[in-house]
């Protein structure tokens, strides 16, 4: 069973709702990212999103950007995330790590040795954003088969009809975003976005998850009643960056929020 | 994988869900208006009363004493806003009103193509956003001050290179966000489908007219079409009525910066391999981890580490084929077409033009003098260098052109 899937179970079995963190992989080293990936764990976070930086993340809004940047510039690529990865694994992180990602990065690196490489150093799934369902058929191929690494499914306020199409053979969780455009908007969420989640829900027989603009558990409280959880990633950045990336700190975060989140 | 979307292996759609409904939209809007008569004619009359259409086969009788061969130019520089980019603009902007859309944004790198949308944006009366990288924006300078006197707002985008790409990022970001009520006014033929489609049908008048003239003038087709290549608009309209014509040879010439060898270059089908930038998958200049590497060209409309996915197609199948000029050459060129035309063309036309030259030698070397002064070939003159002032004087400055 895939980690994700295992971890959804569980939260269903418990009626608890879920926290998934997004952090900029090897911000402002990767032993770093190492710390924060096992506090996350620690603190009880669910999934953690690994971004892997590209020159050009047409999907984030600047501070994302910023880091994605920086860590470009201080030698972070995708294989030694892989490498990171694995490392974790090999003592015993047993937390779903999902790579947040652009398409180029996985063209270029091989489609097929990409998804051979995420099975091998325990990558969970993969959330690319350039990539929509109609694009998917490549990667899916490479997937398949394998239980060990789902494609996210990402939906927009807008995707309307295309809801039914893009949840059909959905895994590990569906990522709904809250708003149209990039990132990082602090909470500017669409007007539709309740009728649009309920219509996800309705459909989905994966969680739902809502990401986009979520800063705390408060920000989620108009729809706690309609979504299985909450991604968090400009304001988890902020975070770390305003506590020079301690490990205690994203606990703390993550603890409060997991709190506050399912405390009805 | 829809086949339609695509070129070969190249185009598609990469790009983020939100945007998906948008784009299909968009198609249906586009081919629906391709094939109602008044939108044609409403289009064809812009062209022609506003733009100044059609533009002049201009036979380049001193540049071809020069050369030893006859070269036509196809004067794209004498459009209304000074290039050919205007053509794709009224197409598009008249899309945009027929679908509703009350604000339009666009990405410029030389400055013409904002130029022209902002033009558009106030004959149609409509709100016009500008992204442009900061660089780009400090070397066309009188080019930011053409679009704020129209009316636009000029975004000088301060990310990666602060160049093309960025703004080109930038606007798709702005995009996703306010999809519901704006238009973007894509300038090259690049992006997601079916903005490489509708890029090149607007801006095919290029060949069309070119065709024409060239059968009146001379009674036979070109021997071959030359045009440069950023991310490819004037180039895909001064090739598409010949593609079909296996006779006529289709050369685009790509930027070699400071040279090939150098790594300082914008030459995506000499040095680049498949990939996927601004929503398509084409030939892509990047580093060893697949980031986007930055392009260098002194031509800022040139200086683009992408291509649009019909290029691609057409290179891999060998129906065009691609060269590049470096700066120096593009630079010298320019001032020999200065010189015995009286024609200060934009820098990027230069690329075309200085291939010429090269491709006359060539001639004359493999078919002897009298077989070459036989040849004809049709230069696109994508636009004027009014905008390329400051920058040629500097130029010329350090190369002591003047003295």
């Amino acid at each position: 069973m895939n980690r994700i899937e295992e971890r959804m179970q569980k939260l269903k079995e418990a009626g608890e709702k879920a926290l998934i963190t997004y952090l900029t992989a090897g911000l402002p080293d990767l032993e770093a990212t190492k710390d924060i990936l096992r506090a996350c764990e620690r603190a009880g976070c669910d999934v953690v999103e690994l971004g892997i930086p590209f020159s050009d993340p047409v999907a984030d809004g600047p501070v994302l950007q910023e880091a994605s940047c920086r860590a470009i510039r201080g030698g972070v690529n995708v294989k030694k995330v892989f490498r990171t990865v694995a490392e974790l694994r090999g003592e015993g992180l047993e937390l779903p790590i999902v790579f947040m990602l652009y398409y180029n990065t996985v063209l270029h690196y091989g489609v097929e040795a990409f998804a051979a490489k995420c099975r091998e150093a325990g990558v969970d799934g993969l959330i690319i954003p350039d990539l929509p369902y109609e694009e998917q058929g490549e990667i899916s191929r490479c997937l398949e088969g394998s239980e060990r690494t789902f494609l996210i499914q990402l939906v927009s306020p807008v995707s309307g009809e295309r809801i039914p199409m893009l949840l059909k053979g959905a895994k590990g969780f569906v990522y709904c975003v809250s708003s149209m455009g990039v990132t990082g908007q602090d909470a500017d969420f669409h007007r539709e976005v309740l009728s649009y989640l309920t219509r996800v829900k309705e459909v989905s027989e994966v969680p739902v998850m809502m990401g986009f603009g979520i800063r705390t558990a408060k920000d989620v409280r108009p729809m706690e009643h309609i979504i299985d959880g909450a991604i968090v990633g400009t304001y988890f950045m902020k975070q770390l960056e305003k506590n020079d990336y301690r490990a205690e700190a994203a606990e703390e975060y993550c603890r409060k929020f997991k709190k506050e989140l399912n405390c009805n | 994988m829809n086949q339609n979307e695509y070129y070969g292996a190249y185009g598609g759609q990469y790009v983020p869900e939100s945007l998906m409904n948008t784009l299909k939209e968009l198609e249906e809007a586009f081919e629906e208006a391709i094939r109602d008569e008044t939108f044609i004619r409403q289009y064809q009359e812009y062209l022609r009363q506003y733009v100044g259409r059609e533009t002049p086969l201009y036979f380049a009788e001193r540049l071809s004493n020069f050369c030893g061969t006859k070269i036509y130019l196809k004067r794209e520089d004498l459009n209304h806003t000074g290039a050919h980019k205007i053509n794709n603009v009224i197409g598009q902007i008249l899309l945009a009103r027929r679908m509703g859309k009350k604000k339009v944004i666009a990405e410029t790198g030389a400055g013409q193509h904002g130029v022209a949308a902002a033009t558009g944006a106030a004959l149609f009366g409509m709100e016009c956003t500008v992204y442009m990288g900061e660089e780009d924006a400090v070397r066309q300078a009188l080019n930011v001050m053409r679009m704020e006197m129209l009316g636009a707002k000029v975004v000088r985008v301060r990310s990666g290179s602060n160049t093309l790409k960025d703004a080109t990022n930038e606007a798709i970001r702005t995009w996703a966000k306010t999809a519901e009520d704006t238009f973007y006014i894509i300038g090259s033929a690049v992006g997601p489908h079916p903005y490489p489609r509708m890029v090149k049908e607007f801006q095919s008048v290029i060949s069309r007219e070119a065709k024409r003239q060239i059968l009146e003038m001379e009674g036979r087709l070109p021997d071959a079409v030359l045009a440069c290549v950023g991310g490819g608009s004037n180039a895909i309209g001064m090739f598409a009525d010949f593609i079909g014509e296996s006779r006529v040879r289709l050369i685009g010439v790509e930027a070699a910066g400071k040279g090939i060898a150098s790594g300082e270059h914008a030459a995506a089908m000499a040095a680049g391999e498949p990939g996927v930038l601004h929503g398509m998958r084409s030939y892509l200049l990047q580093d060893e981890d697949g980031n986007v590497k930055l392009a260098h060209s002194i031509s800022a409309g040139l200086d683009y580490p992408g291509v649009g996915p019909e290029h691609a197609y057409l290179r891999d199948t060998g129906r065009a084929e691609y060269v590049s000029v470096t700066d120096t050459e593009a630079m010298e060129a320019l001032m020999t077409l200065c010189k015995l035309e009286g024609i200060i063309p934009a820098i990027e036309s230069a690329h075309a033009v200085a291939y010429a030259i090269q491709y006359a030698k060539k001639l004359r070397e493999e078919l002897g003098e009298k077989e070459a002064a036989d040849r004809r070939m049709i230069v696109c003159l994508s636009g004027r260098g009014d905008k390329d002032v400051n920058t040629i004087a500097d130029y010329l400055a350090g190369k002591g052109y003047l003295n």
